[in-house]
């Protein structure tokens, strides 16, 4: 146990560096899936069915289908088709597009919480389409989803781990590599669900105070 | 005087529901025509008709002389020049009193900032909520709410405003700030159709009242004539029970 902990401590500093980049990877798929999830989720309330058929289907295939499958299609699975991806853009295209399924499902709930006369009262001043989505409708429905997407942006920070099988060295893979060397199981996998526990009660928190504030004005 | 809005012929479905069953009524510039009927005859589909937040299937809307053509995208200019007031209000509750106002001249009219400010502030001031300028809605009272929704349709220079119960969802005491500010407004000069049961307005400022009964308008006639001699025992019962509330 000694030998454990020892191992662990020493090892921290490593595992803290696999930690930030998980934060990387994480962040920037968060902000690819809030892109595309918000077009989706739009996409799919459109009267127009050329944008709702094919925004259904984006959201039931990827959400239908398991996560490491498209982790691999995308990294193993496009170079059969001419499309070399490195490892890191694969998985934050993996990562984000799987997300953006989930926060489009969101956006969806949140666009349809908004009172229909919000719509079209901002209409009625003589905005478009877009302009009544972009100025009244949206910003108020981000409001309402906001504990909602910080739940999808938990979840994807611990689905990130999956991209470890694509050898890229983020939280999960610096404790795969130190226990190939070390074989301190235990403590390491203990450490790495420490930092991951870490990490997304502090953005639980964030998400609480952000409502909180929001909520005010 | 000279025609600002015609509508001929008008119906109007839902699925199988005939809820407009031809509607004709013209209006000229500076009328003010009070709507009243009961529940469900069709009082504000007609108005959302006007603006096209309502489709129909026949019958023809001709504003300022052009008929609307609810296809093309000249609808959100037509709709800037037609004004509405919603019995709920709908202000938009992320933003303060002064966005409210500034938004929709700043991105639909592009206008300047610093004029679009001046204009509310003076449009706030003529309702009375200067001091409210910076307040959220959810900090107002319903019948301050209503003024500012009335002044925020007012940035728009609308040459019609359209009001759909504007005073029904507010407590009684705040009903006559919001019919103050609307008589003004009728004083003034603005073309307006209004559905209301606040008989004293109609009797006050109406030109015109219509009733409404099952998607037809049944009566029209000037105030004074419309209450003195209802035409029907429907429209007698109907008003018998207005006027006694
Ligand atoms: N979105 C809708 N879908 C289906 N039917 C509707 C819809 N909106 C209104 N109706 C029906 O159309 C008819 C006319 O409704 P409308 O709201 O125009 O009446 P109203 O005269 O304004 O009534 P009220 O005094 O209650 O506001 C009613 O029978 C109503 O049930
Ligand atoms: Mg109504």
């Amino acid at each position: 146990m000694a030998y454990q902990m020892q191992v662990l401590i020493e090892n921290f500093g490593y595992l803290l560096i696999g930690a930030v980049e998980t934060l990387k990877i994480t962040s920037i798929a968060v902000l690819m899936g809030l892109f595309i999830g918000t077009f989706v989720g739009m996409g799919r309330l459109a009267k127009s069915r050329v944008l709702s058929y094919p925004s259904s289907v984006y959201v039931e295939f990827l959400r239908g289908t398991p996560l490491l499958v498209q982790i691999f299609l995308i990294y193993y699975g496009l170079p059969s088709l001419g499309l070399n991806l490195k490892a890191f853009p694969a998985a934050v295209i993996a990562l984000g597009i799987n997300s953006g399924a989930y926060v489009a499902e969101i956006v969806r709930a949140g666009i349809q919480s908004v009172a229909k006369g919000q719509y079209e009262a901002a209409r009625s001043l003589g905005m478009t389409h877009s302009q009544a989505m972009r100025y009244v409708i949206l910003p108020q429905a981000f409001r309402n989803i906001l504990p909602a997407l910080g739940n999808e942006f938990i979840a994807l920070l611990k689905d990130s781990s999956l991209v470890s099988v694509i050898g890229i060295t983020e939280l999960m893979k610096s404790g795969q590599i130190v226990i190939s060397r070390t074989f301190a199981s235990f403590s390491i996998y203990g450490g790495v669900a420490l930092i991951y526990f870490g990490m997304t009660f502090t953005l639980s928190r964030i998400v609480r105070y952000a409502e909180k504030r929001m909520a005010i004005s | 005087m000279s025609e600002i809005l015609k509508i001929e012929n008008l119906h109007k479905y839902y699925g199988d529901l005939h809820v407009l069953k031809g509607i004709n009524l013209h209006l000229d510039k500076g009328e003010v025509l009070v709507v009243i009927g009961p529940s469900g005859s069709g009082k504000s589909t007609m108005l959302r008709c006007i603006n096209h937040l309502e489709e129909y299937q026949k019958g023809r809307i001709i504003f300022e002389g052009k008929v609307i053509d609810p296809n093309s995208s000249d609808i959100n200019r037509v709709r800037t020049k037609i004004g509405m007031v919603f019995q709920h209000f709908y202000l938009f509750p992320h933003l303060k009193v002064i966005d409210n106002l500034i938004l929709a001249p700043t991105k639909v009219l592009n206008m300047e900032k610093e004029e679009a400010v001046e204009k509310a502030k003076k449009l706030l001031d003529r309702v009375g909520l200067l001091d409210k300028i910076e307040a959220y809605p959810s900090n107002l009272s319903g019948g301050q709410q209503q003024r500012v929704a009335i002044a925020r349709a007012l940035m728009m220079d609308p040459d019609i405003m359209l009001f759909d119960e504007p005073t029904s969802a507010l407590d009684p005491e705040l009903v006559y700030e919001v019919l103050a500010v609307m008589k003004d407004l009728a004083k003034s000069g603005m073309t307006m159709i209004v559905v209301t049961h606040e008989m004293g307005f109609a009797k006050e400022v109406a030109d015109r009242v219509i009733f409404m009964d099952d998607g037809n308008i049944v009566a029209e006639a000037p105030p004074d004539e419309f209450f003195s001699h209802p035409k029907n025992d429907r429209m007698r019962e109907f008003l018998n029970r207005i006027l006694n509330i």
